[in-house]
């Protein structure tokens, strides 16, 4: 008794010792920065200083303007839409690579879905500037064609521009959850539904679907989360009515100087993310208890 | 053993010289045979003799590159799984994780569209019918092995299919289990009076459960048959040495006329064989006599055969408790046969290394050549 009791406790202490690393790691680059911006947020923002005073007025700045709210629901828009069109996109991908690709060339499959990670986000981004700019390849082909008389302006420095770029980054990053969960499901369970009198797409319907759950629900908060905080690509490809929140903050920080006001903002950001991911993980629920 | 019920004698499934290729593998080679309705069948072989494939062309998850799947007199070819009046218990069982116990019997009445009581009755009936009742609520991932299996028996019988297919089911359960569930599966098939087709590699799960039994070997049926024909009269070596145990001794056929074949075989001398108690076997291989362990006699002293006897020594001893097995060397011959005895009251056991002597009858004995 004793000694398994030891044993046990020699177990948790290593463990202990496993995690402190990254445990300290988190704690100091993650949680010391994220209650600093909270602690900021609560203070007031002076002239050329922050004057260290309790107040709530940021986040009435945050929640009753106007100009912060619509950039808010817009960042909202853009990301359901982004998680939306990838997701989509990704699950027909992953069902094809789970089922119909040889087993002996799902590695390499595998590997060609993650080429888009060779080349850096950054210039990803600047492709598609190149791609569907007023001089770029859409509108040239286009042009060339004879399909159109003058470029298209409502390809870039918009929302539909931003939707795009994101939904190409983050498509890997939802096709890989749902790609696992896919592969987890016994493949006999397909043949006992239609076994059980059910055609191919009923069984995709009652079993293939509810199975493949949770990693549809991973891949909607792999791109979810990130999305509504992107930075880069609506700097770059949004224009001036693509901006979202990331570049509110950044504006209130870096070039007006309102580092309160900007932590408000963030702080806000981030409660919706983590109650929208909330409310979406509880509606979700029933798929994700039962194990295989 | 339990009383088999009696099949109707009705054609259920029929294969007509069905082939099926894998690319240049050729999995079955011609398969002919007949099944009545009402019957237990049993497909029994080796692992990768085509039998899990046979059963698999039934439910319709496996084409065939030849031949005709007659089921109920239509022919099955161009009918998909889910148009079949098959149903199949799976192997792993294939119990859906995501639904209750409930849920996955009542999986196939979706097309019914039957009232929710109705179901919710049906369910229950079928739920009883495999001893768990009142499991219905529970999750189908928090079941055992056993429980499992039964889950997968009511989910297809629920459906009333004209045939219920069986691939390997017991195989996955622990020895006490897999007895008590033969036993439960035989009074199963007698109620519901469905053929029940069983796909095993267990000759003696086979011959406990089957009306009648189809060995397999390499695509092909060795023999099908009832269990006593093929334990007792194997139509070839290669059968004989699947099913039980059988001793072989070297042996040669003297003469052959229509009611008696006359040999020399090694050990027990010049006999007659019936011809019904004659294998064939592939020509150019020699003859050689079979038989079981059991059906000599180890006489202990002052004991006296009923027909015959030979003189033996006893080389090696292995006690089960109700058995013993004895590997014997027979007067005359070379080879080590094993014999086996029950132990019954007052009988004792014998030593390594004794004489003794065996009672034996010819007709015992299974030539094949």
């Amino acid at each position: 008794m004793k000694r398994s009791a030891r044993g046990a406790g020699t177990e948790a202490s290593s463990g202990l010792l496993l995690v402190s690393p990254p445990a300290i790691y988190a704690l100091v680059l993650l949680a010391a920065p994220l209650a600093t911006i909270i602690l900021y947020s609560f203070f007031t923002d002076g002239y050329l200083e922050v004057i260290r005073e309790f107040t709530l007025a940021n986040y009435w700045e945050t929640w009753v303007n106007p100009l912060y709210r619509t950039v808010m629901l817009r960042s909202l828009l853009v990301s359901v839409l982004v998680t939306a069109a990838t997701v989509l996109l990704a699950f027909p991908v992953a069902y094809f690579v789970s089922f119909h690709v040889d087993p002996s060339r799902k590695s390499l499959w595998l590997f060609l879905i993650t080429i888009p990670f060779w080349t850096s986000y950054l210039i990803r981004v600047f492709l598609w500037k190149v791609i569907l700019g007023y001089n770029g390849v859409v509108n040239s082909g286009l042009l060339s064609l004879g399909i159109i008389d003058e470029p298209l302006t409502f390809l870039l420095y918009n929302t539909n521009s931003v939707v795009i770029t994101l939904a190409h980054a983050y498509a890997p990053f939802a096709i890989l959850p749902i790609f696992v969960a896919l592969e987890k499901i016994d493949r006999s369970l397909l043949e006992a539904g239609q076994d059980l009198g059910e055609t191919k797409f009923a069984t995709f319907c009652r079993v293939t679907l509810p199975l493949a759950m949770p990693g549809v629900v991973a891949s909607v908060l792999i791109v979810f989360i990130p999305t509504i905080g992107d930075y880069v690509t609506p700097q770059l490809v949004g224009g001036p009515e693509g901006r979202m929140v990331a570049n509110l903050i950044q504006l209130q920080y870096l070039r007006l100087d309102n580092y309160p006001l900007g932590s408000a903002i963030a702080v806000s950001a981030m409660g919706i993310v983590a109650i929208i991911s909330l409310i979406f993980l509880g509606l979700t629920r029933r798929y994700l208890r039962a194990p295989k | 053993m339990i009383p088999k019920p009696a099949a109707s004698g009705q054609t259920m499934i029929e294969f007509k010289d069905v082939h099926k290729w894998y690319g240049d593998y050729h999995a079955l080679r011609g398969i002919s045979a007949t099944i009545r309705a009402g019957e237990f069948f049993s497909l029994l072989g080796p692992s990768g003799c085509g039998k899990t494939t046979l059963l698999r062309t039934i439910a319709g998850f496996e084409g065939i590159s030849e031949g005709v799947v007659l089921i109920d007199g239509k022919d099955a070819t161009d009918i998909p799984p889910n148009k079949r009046p098959t149903n199949m218990v799976f192997q792993s069982y294939a119990i859906f994780p995501h639904l209750t116990v409930a849920q996955n019997v009542g999986f196939g009445l979706r097309k019914q569209r039957l009232a929710k009581a109705d179901l919710d009755a049906r369910v229950a009936e079928a739920l009883e019918m495999v001893g768990l009742k009142g499991y219905g609520a529970r999750a189908a991932h928090a079941l055992s092995g056993g429980q499992r299996q039964r889950v997968a028996l009511a989910r297809a019988l629920i459906l009333k299919p004209k045939v219920l297919l069986l691939d390997e089911p017991l195989s996955a359960l622990d020895k006490k289990m897999r007895e008590q569930m033969q036993v439960e599966l035989i009074k199963l098939q007698r109620q519901v009076g469905i053929t029940f087709i069983l796909v095993t590699h267990d000759q003696e799960e086979a011959l406990v459960m089957s009306d009648r039994i189809a060995v397999m070997f390499e695509g092909e049926i060795a023999q099908l048959s009832d269990a006593e024909t093929l334990y007792r009269r194997p139509n070839s070596r290669r059968v004989a040495d699947f099913i039980g145990t059988m001793n072989f001794l070297p042996a040669e056929v003297i003469s052959e006329t229509a009611g008696s074949i006359e040999v020399e075989a090694q050990g027990f001398g010049r006999i007659h064989v019936d011809p019904k108690q004659a294998a064939s076997e592939a020509p150019g291989k020699s003859a050689s006599i079979g038989f079981r362990p059991e059906t000599l006699t180890i006489l202990h002293e002052g004991q006296q055969a009923t027909d015959r006897e030979v003189g033996a020594v006893i080389e090696e001893v292995v006690y089960y408790g109700d058995m013993t097995y004895y590997d014997v060397k027979i007067d005359g011959t070379q080879k080590m046969v094993r014999l086996s005895m029950r132990n019954v009251f007052g009988r004792p056991v014998l030593d390594r290394g004794a004489r003794t002597r065996i009672a034996w009858s010819p007709g015992a004995l299974v030539l094949f050549r």
